[in-house]
């Protein structure tokens, strides 16, 4: 397919160009393009006013036509772009220097792109190149400790989406910023595990009023992804290769206690609870003596008992291969250009039997078919399957008793056999993990966008796109028999869910550039249209007769059930337009304003206005400006912003009542099954948008020819009308449907994002750098309408999180544990001055919110050899280490604990803070309170890698223009006082924060990778 | 180029008329308030207001914390132990051994999932008031006696809950305060149901006036107002259509489904597949012959003892001082000996025990059909009333996990529920004829039907069980009614209800614990002191969160 696309491209170009031809009088020039110590390959030069360009090649040489009295421009990614008249000579070398700051890069910020330095927003960009150094699955990732302001906490499962907040939590619903991918928008996180990383040039984060352009969807700050494309007037292909495998191994496994410990532990339970010591397993006689079996006791087959007792979480976690290719194509004629690329990813988890597997592939392509007329298109299509395993199975590894070995005597599973074992209920992981390993969820993405642009005098361009994206997901589950197990399925069953999505976006805008005299002057004027659509359904059946993947179809099973079905469909339209202006590249002014109509809601609120404004004055352009300082640039910047937030499903503003088979339908004739109604949604018709106010300050400061850069941001956030479901409304009391949603109240987001960087070479050969990020934001409650929100209630003893005002959003509530009673029992604290503790003893223990946040990226390279390496970590921040519910309390008796429990309570043990053992949770130890929460702060080397370039000579005689080979480590080292698996955690609902409850292991993963460029 | 610029602005100008249309959006495969304005949307809201009765709602936690049959209440009476090992369900532990706190998270889902009820039965009530056309007298009376039976629930398990009007669904003024009982409410949901309902219902499931006359009589009973308790039961007694089944165990079997001996039964269908309408509160409570999940529901020693007989009759004073022989601490390869002594034959329809036919699965071997080690605190017994009969397949369900859904109805109200309740009124006011009367029909039915039998086919135990003769007075009458219903109703969800209503449950609590840990150490080891505030369950601790303040914890909390 590949081969037919180029040859079709090919002859579309030879069209194109024959059509076209080129009337220009030119004369030819040459050069070349170095910096101080070498030759630049690849280096853009452009006839300045026109389309005419090329790129310089592996020798840094270029041949262009140009007449006489143009300006060539000479650009490269972190080099200062330079400028040439070009003269009477046919010979133009050039010097380029390196530019840390890449001032004169072009930002894609929205509807427009600006170039850095004219920036006046908050708007944050990744080093793609540096940031792909790591093996990124998910472009999101590379954003984490990198971009100041933006939070990002990777998933440990393959395929896991990874969880981003911008700036603090400014709302209580959904906080996944809006993604704009070449144009497309979508607020679904999974995207970018549908992009190749390696085919984006570049991505963006608009932080502040900036994001204003795109108003109702933007309050959760927009993150624009802008793809690769080929450049015009290539004089041949480019073609890249990049590829890495290597593997992946479990870190931090919790140490669970052994046949022995564990035998131990039992034993002191007994003792504590005064009951008798008797154990099926250890003492089957009831003789007094704990031994550990050779073989397991009562369970009616041989089954050897592992001698020290099986490690379980060792047991289920495996070494991971992991490999990734990508290549690319890309060329371009006068009138035409493409990049293309494939991309394979086949990702293994730490867990037995899962992984994430991705092809994906691209086409980008763009025509000049008329004299004013460009087309082109972007198309991306991704199929995908992860399996990250049953979600019990990391958990039941901690709960299995360490006497059961993986597989009986006779070569089959072992398990927990009879409830009389006293082996506990767990069931086994790696046979759920083996079991399983023919699950999928597979999905075929599919989006880009089609084009025209009209320029329809000079600098007044008209433009239309319209982007599609389709998603089409399949799930499948099949639950075996399990035999082996003390409470065996009584039939196997089929799970399978499908959805089908499909969004459109038209985009019609009108852009005017153009320049007087001093006078910068950029406008924009748009209408936009947003559909979503989709439909999704469940079925399952039941009692299978082989078990066997190809035998998994619906009609092998019993008879099917529909678990549930839907669709749904959503709008937005609006009108908007935005102002750029500058004086003399010193003085600058945006602002844009968004009128948004949305589906969602009634009425008024259907329609809402969006403004925002900002200005800009590059002190350091001044005439006064010294030249003899080490401050080479300043930059002052200020920003206002209206925002909005409409992420809410469906139709929020209605009562919705449904047909519920299970919970709804009842046999009211006494046998077959009437169909009932439930009311399911509860409506708020007055439900209107979030809205966030942004304020931004911001100084970019350049010393020593900015070779060293600050950048230093103060913002305030503050959040009216809130999103949420509002329990209050539908308390306990109230039915059993959703509760509606509702605007709860107000939020303020208040913090500072700064950004260093300084990089230097020597005249020696080396070459430095260091980048850091630091975040740090307050979250205040400023106002609920409806009194203190409770977070998720589903856990184990209940909501651990709430939320009031005065307070950051979600915090630890509960018991605070004061030390241990004379029983080795927690003693908490009297708060409510009633003697005896009771409920109202209880108050906020813990703060998820980090003090602050950073990220520190270092480089050195000498000659060929280059090293980076990559830190990221949190400062002040509490995790509710709720797995301590299972590893330190008998929440399942028999089931294994951690070896923190060694050291619990006993009459001759009381300095410990582990409560006496025991065989019930008594005293509600494991309801909320403070013996969960931990400091999780942590510092982490994220990433680190050592590369070697080849040296010119080498890659003439194997006719390449570059080879790089390199080796990488993630997740080397992690300093943290965390006692869970691991202290990135993954956040809930926005009303649950900081709860780990993680179910896959955390991992480090080992590459080895080559870069290839023909 | 001026052309170009007016096809722009008429392209501009289309797109922004089309913008109303295209941001008007209806929901799909939803029902709205409009579409259910009808005959039909009524109909359907009151079959999902009495798809509640099995307590199965989309909020409230773990099928079996929100239990329609009310086993685990059980538990935390005499009658029961939780079954399993100490640590499985640690939350019913808590519950079984007092302490109870009010964030466990069984009384929260039973909560929650009433609440559920009262509401779908309000949704009713108000989705009435917005048809126009048609007389819903009849829905409007069976969606009143829905919600007066869920708030009848909510009353006797927390003494002092909020009451959610019609008006207040209306309204979504969910938060109401728990100022005190609300049994005039109910009161007034079975009057209304008692004037509008017919005798009878061509759907079985339905309730009809003389169920409702017979909820108004339980809920007088509840009240202590024994005079208005008899004149509405006895009613049903001598003019309803019901009447005892001559064989007290197809009151459990598939037989028994909506027999003349059911009231108002949780209709528990094993439909196929996955079994939505089984009974999913009591999905742990299997075990033994078919090595299904979860060992739960275990009968107590207690109770066992309650069924010894002298010359037939129930030793209401001294049923505890001898043991019946049990084989608690003895392995299945153990030997044993059946006790040999005189009991009554409801026993062995009520309690699984070792030596004695299990529900037609063969003789029940001891320990190893008991989850419960013997370091646990659940003794030897199992349940019977609840777990199907070999061969009723037509009750076997089964849920996403294997789970067993067993399809077996549950009654809500049996016949000798509402004779012994009548007789219970009439011993309270001095009728000991009609007391007598009605426990003896009671026990001759016991004493009239098949006895469980052993492998040869003679009786599996020394059965005797006779009527009384007399009731002497007054005082022995309230004490012989109260017994047999023990005996009677045994593990079907009442006992902890009557010992409340009786105000004697610290002294029989106590005198449990104590009896108990005779045979099961562990229970004795484990249990701690029965409190006065253990006559309410606790308001749940979310409640009182989200109620900002309104509803106030129940005391001793």
């Amino acid at each position: 397919m590949t081969i037919m696309r180029i040859k079709f491209l090919k002859k579309l170009l030879l069209s194109c160009i024959f059509l076209l031809g080129s009337a220009l009088h030119a004369q030819k020039v040459t050069g070349t393009v170095s910096d101080s110590t070498s030759s630049l390959p690849g280096v853009s030069v452009l006839v300045k006013g026109t389309n005419t360009g090329t790129q310089t090649d592996f020798d840094g040489n270029y041949t262009i036509d140009a007449e006489e009295g143009s300006v060539l421009v000479f650009r490269s990614l972190g080099y200062k772009t330079l400028e040439k008249t070009v003269g009477t000579s046919s010979i133009i070398d050039v010097v380029l220097l390196q530019d840390a700051t890449s001032l004169d890069e072009i930002v894609v910020v929205g509807y427009t792109s600006q170039t850095r330095g004219s920036i006046t927003g908050s708007v944050a960009s990744v080093d793609m190149g540096e940031a792909m150094k790591s093996p990124v699955v998910n472009a999101a990732d590379v954003l984490q400790g990198r971009v100041s302001g933006v939070n990002v906490v990777s998933s440990n499962a393959p395929g896991g989406a990874p969880k981003i907040t911008i700036r603090g939590f400014g709302t209580t619903n959904n906080t996944d910023p809006l993604y704009i991918i070449d144009g497309v928008q979508t607020t679904d996180g999974n995207i970018l595990n549908s992009i190749d990383p390696g085919d984006i040039a570049q991505m963006n984060v608009l932080k502040d009023g900036a994001a204003a352009i795109y108003g109702s969807r933007a309050s959760n700050g927009v993150i624009i992804v802008t793809t690769k494309s080929g450049g015009y007037n290539q004089q041949k292909a480019t073609f890249s290769l990049d590829m890495y495998s290597g593997s992946s191994q479990a870190s931090n496994l919790p140490s669970m206690l052994n046949a022995n410990q564990h035998m131990n532990m039992i034993k002191q339970s007994l003792i504590n609870d005064g009951a008798a010591l008797t154990h099926p397993q250890y003492d089957p006689n009831g003789t007094g003596t704990f031994t550990v079996p050779s073989q397991l006791l009562g369970v009616g087959q041989p089954v050897t008992v592992p001698g020290a007792g099986n490690n379980w979480p060792a047991a289920v976690t495996q070494i991971a291969p992991t490999s990734n290719v990508s290549m690319s194509l890309s060329n371009g004629s006068e009138s035409g250009k493409y990049f293309m690329s494939l991309g394979y990813l086949n990702r293994d988890g730490i867990l037995l039997n899962t992984g994430f597997k991705r092809y994906t592939s691209r086409l980008n392509s763009e025509f000049k078919i008329l004299d004013k007329l460009t087309v082109g298109q972007h198309m991306n299509v991704a199929w995908s399957n992860g399996n990250s395993g049953n979600s019990e199975s990391f958990q039941n590894a901690l709960r299995s008793s360490p006497l059961i070995p993986v597989y009986d005597d006779n070569g089959g599973f072992a398990g927990t056999y009879s409830n009389s074992a006293g082996l506990g209920n767990s069931r086994n992981p790696v046979a759920q993990l083996y079991r399983g390993k023919n699950d999928f969820n597979k999905s075929m993405r599919l989006f880009g966008d089609v084009y025209a642009e009209l320029e329809l005098i000079d600098g007044l361009k008209l433009k239309t796109s319209y982007g599609i994206s389709t998603n089409n997901f399949d799930r499948r589950t099949f639950a075996s028999l399990d035999p082996e197990h003390s409470e065996p399925l009584g039939t196997n069953t089929l799970i399978v869910q499908d959805v089908s999505s499909f969004d459109w976006t038209w985009t019609n805008t009108l852009t005017y550039n153009t320049s007087i005299g001093e006078h910068n002057i950029n406008g924009l004027l748009g209408v936009e249209a947003v559909k979503s659509t989709g439909v999704g359904k469940e079925v399952q059946a039941s009692g299978y007769l082989f078990e066997s993947p190809d035998f998994y179809t619906l009609a092998n099973g019993g008879p099917s059930n529909v678990n549930y079905a839907y669709q749904f469909e959503s709008s937005l339209f609006s009108i908007f337009g935005s102002v750029n202006y500058n004086f003399a590249n010193k003085y600058f002014i945006t602002a844009t304003l968004r009128n948004d109509t949305s589906s969602k809601f009634l009425g008024d609120n259907k329609s809402g206005l969006f403004p925002s404004a900002s200005i800009g004055w590059l002190a350091s352009k001044e005439n006064f400006w010294p030249t003899d300082i080490a401050i080479s640039r300043l930059k002052i910047k200020a920003s206002y912003g209206k925002l909005g937030n409409q992420d809410v499903p469906g139709n929020p503003t209605i009562n919705q009542s449904e047909l519920s088979k299970e919970f709804s339908f009842y046999g009211i004739n006494g046998s077959a099954i009437s169909t009932g109604a439930k009311i399911s949604d509860i409506g708020n018709p007055d439900l209107r948008w979030e809205t966030s106010i942004s304020t931004n300050l911001g100084v970019e400061l350049g010393f020593l020819q900015d070779k060293l850069y600050v950048s230093a941001e103060v913002y305030k956030i503050t959040t009216d009308g809130l999103i949420n479901r509002d329990n209050t409304i539908i308390p306990t009391t109230g039915p059993d449907a959703n509760a509606p949603f509702v605007n709860l109240g107000e939020i303020q987001n208040t913090g500072f994002d700064l950004g260093l960087g300084f990089s230097d070479n020597t005249a020696s050969g080396w070459s430095y750098g260091i980048d850091m990020t630091l975040s740090a934001y307050k979250n205040e409650v400023i106002s609920l309408e409806t009194g203190t929100q409770v977070g998720n209630s589903g856990y184990r003893g209940g909501a651990i999180t709430r939320t009031e005002v005065g307070r950051s959003i979600s915090e630890f509530y509960g018991r605070v544990v004061e030390g241990l009673d004379e029983n080795g029992r927690f003693m908490y604290k009297e708060i409510d001055g009633v003697p005896g503790i009771n409920d109202e003893d209880r108050e906020y223990i813990g703060s998820p919110h980090a003090d602050f946040t950073y990220g520190i990226n270092t480089k050195v390279a000498y000659k060929n050899f280059d090293m980076s390496a990559f830190f990221t970590g949190s400062q002040g921040n509490d995790i509710y280490n709720y797995n301590k519910i299972y590893t330190d309390f008998p929440t399942f008796v028999n089931g294994n604990r951690s070896t923190r429990v060694i050291n619990s309570w006993t009459p001759t043990n009381t300095n410990t803070s582990v409560p006496a053992l025991s065989q019930s949770i008594s005293n509600s130890e494991t309801n909320p309170n403070s013996y969960f929460v931990e400091d999780g702060s942590f510092f982490r080397l994220k990433n680190i890698q050592l590369g070697y370039t080849l040296p010119k000579t080498t890659l003439d005689k194997l006719s390449m223009s570059s080879l790089r080979l390199y080796v990488q480590a993630t997740n080397l080292f992690t300093i943290t006082g965390y006692d869970g698996i691991d202290p990135e955690v993954i956040q809930g609902g926005n009303l649950t924060l900081g709860v780990d409850d993680q179910t896959y292991p955390f991992s480090q993963l080992f590459t080895f990778g080559v870069n290839l460029k023909f | 180029m001026k052309n170009k610029i007016v096809y722009l602005f008429i392209l501009l100008t289309a797109v922004l008329a089309c913008s109303d249309e295209f941001t008007e959006q209806t929901a799909f495969g939803s029902l709205s308030d409009e579409s259910l304005k009808n005959a039909d949307g009524v109909d359907l809201l009151l079959i999902g207001a009495y798809s509640m009765l099995d307590g199965h709602s989309a909020t409230g936690g773990d099928d079996w914390f929100k239990a329609g049959d009310n086993w685990w209440f059980d538990v935390m009476s005499d009658d029961a132990h939780k079954g399993s090992t100490d640590g499985d369900q640690a939350d019913l532990f808590l519950l079984e051994t007092y302490d109870w706190g009010s964030a466990n998270p069984y009384t929260t889902g039973k909560w929650r999932s009433l609440y559920a009820g009262v509401n779908r039965a309000n949704a009713v009530i108000v989705q009435i008031g917005l048809v126009t056309e048609g007389d819903f007298s009849q829905q409007l009376a069976e969606a009143r006696f829905l919600r007066g039976f869920y708030n009848l629930e909510l009353q006797k398990i927390f003494g002092n809950v909020p009451y959610i009007s019609e008006e207040n669904f209306a309204a979504l003024e969910f938060n109401q305060p728990n100022t005190g009982p609300i049994w005039d409410q109910i009161e007034a949901d079975f009057e209304n149901a008692v004037a509008n309902l017919p005798n009878s219902q061509e759907q079985i499931g339905r309730a009809t006036a003389w169920i409702a006359k017979a909820f108004l009589g339980k809920t007088h009973l509840y009240q202590s107002d024994w005079a208005a308790a008899y004149t509405s039961l006895n009613d049903v007694v001598t003019n309803g259509p019901f009447s005892l089944n001559s064989e007290f165990a197809d009151n459990f079997k598939l037989a028994g489904d909506n027999s003349s001996e059911s009231l108002l039964a949780i209709q528990f269908t094993a439909d196929e597949t996955t079994s939505f309408n089984g009974n999913r509160g009591g999905t742990l409570n299997f075990t033994g012959p078919n090595g299904y999940c979860c060992g739960f529901y275990q009968a107590s020693q207690d109770l066992v003892n309650a069924y010894q007989t002298a010359a037939g009759l129930p030793l209401l004073d001294t049923y505890n001082t001898s043991d019946v022989a049990s084989d608690y601490g003895i392995n299945s390869s153990d030997p044993f000996t059946l006790h040999t002594g005189p009991l009554d034959p409801r026993l062995d329809y009520t309690v699984g025990r070792r030596g004695i036919d299990y529900n037609g699965f063969g003789t029940h071997p001891g320990k190893d059909w008991i989850r419960a080690s013997f370091a646990d605190i659940s003794g030897p017994f199992m349940t019977k009333k609840n777990f199907y009969n070999n061969g009723e397949d037509a009750n076997v369900g089964t849920g996403g996990w294997g789970e067993q859904r067993s399809g077996i109805n549950y009654h809500l109200m049996r016949f000798a529920d509402v004779l012994l309740m009548a007789a219970e009124a009439a011993a309270e006011t001095g009728n000991t004829a009609i007391a007598l009367d009605y426990v003896n029909r009671i026990r001759n039915r016991a004493k009239n039907m098949t006895y469980v039998k052993d492998v040869a086919g003679l009786d599996a135990a020394n059965y005797v069980i006779e009527p009384y003769t007399s009731f002497p007075d007054a005082a022995y009458a309230v004490k012989a009614v109260r017994f047999e219903r023990r005996l009677e109703l045994g593990v079907e969800g009442h006992r902890l209800f009557d010992l409340r209503r009786w105000g004697n449950s610290a002294s029989i609590i106590a005198e449990y614990i104590s009896n108990e840990a005779r045979i099961v150490t562990p229970f004795g080891v484990a249990a701690n002191a029965y409190q006065a505030k253990h006559d309410l369950s606790p308001i749940p601790l979310n409640a009182i969160d989200q109620s900002q303040g309104v509803i106030s914890q129940n005391t001793g909390y």
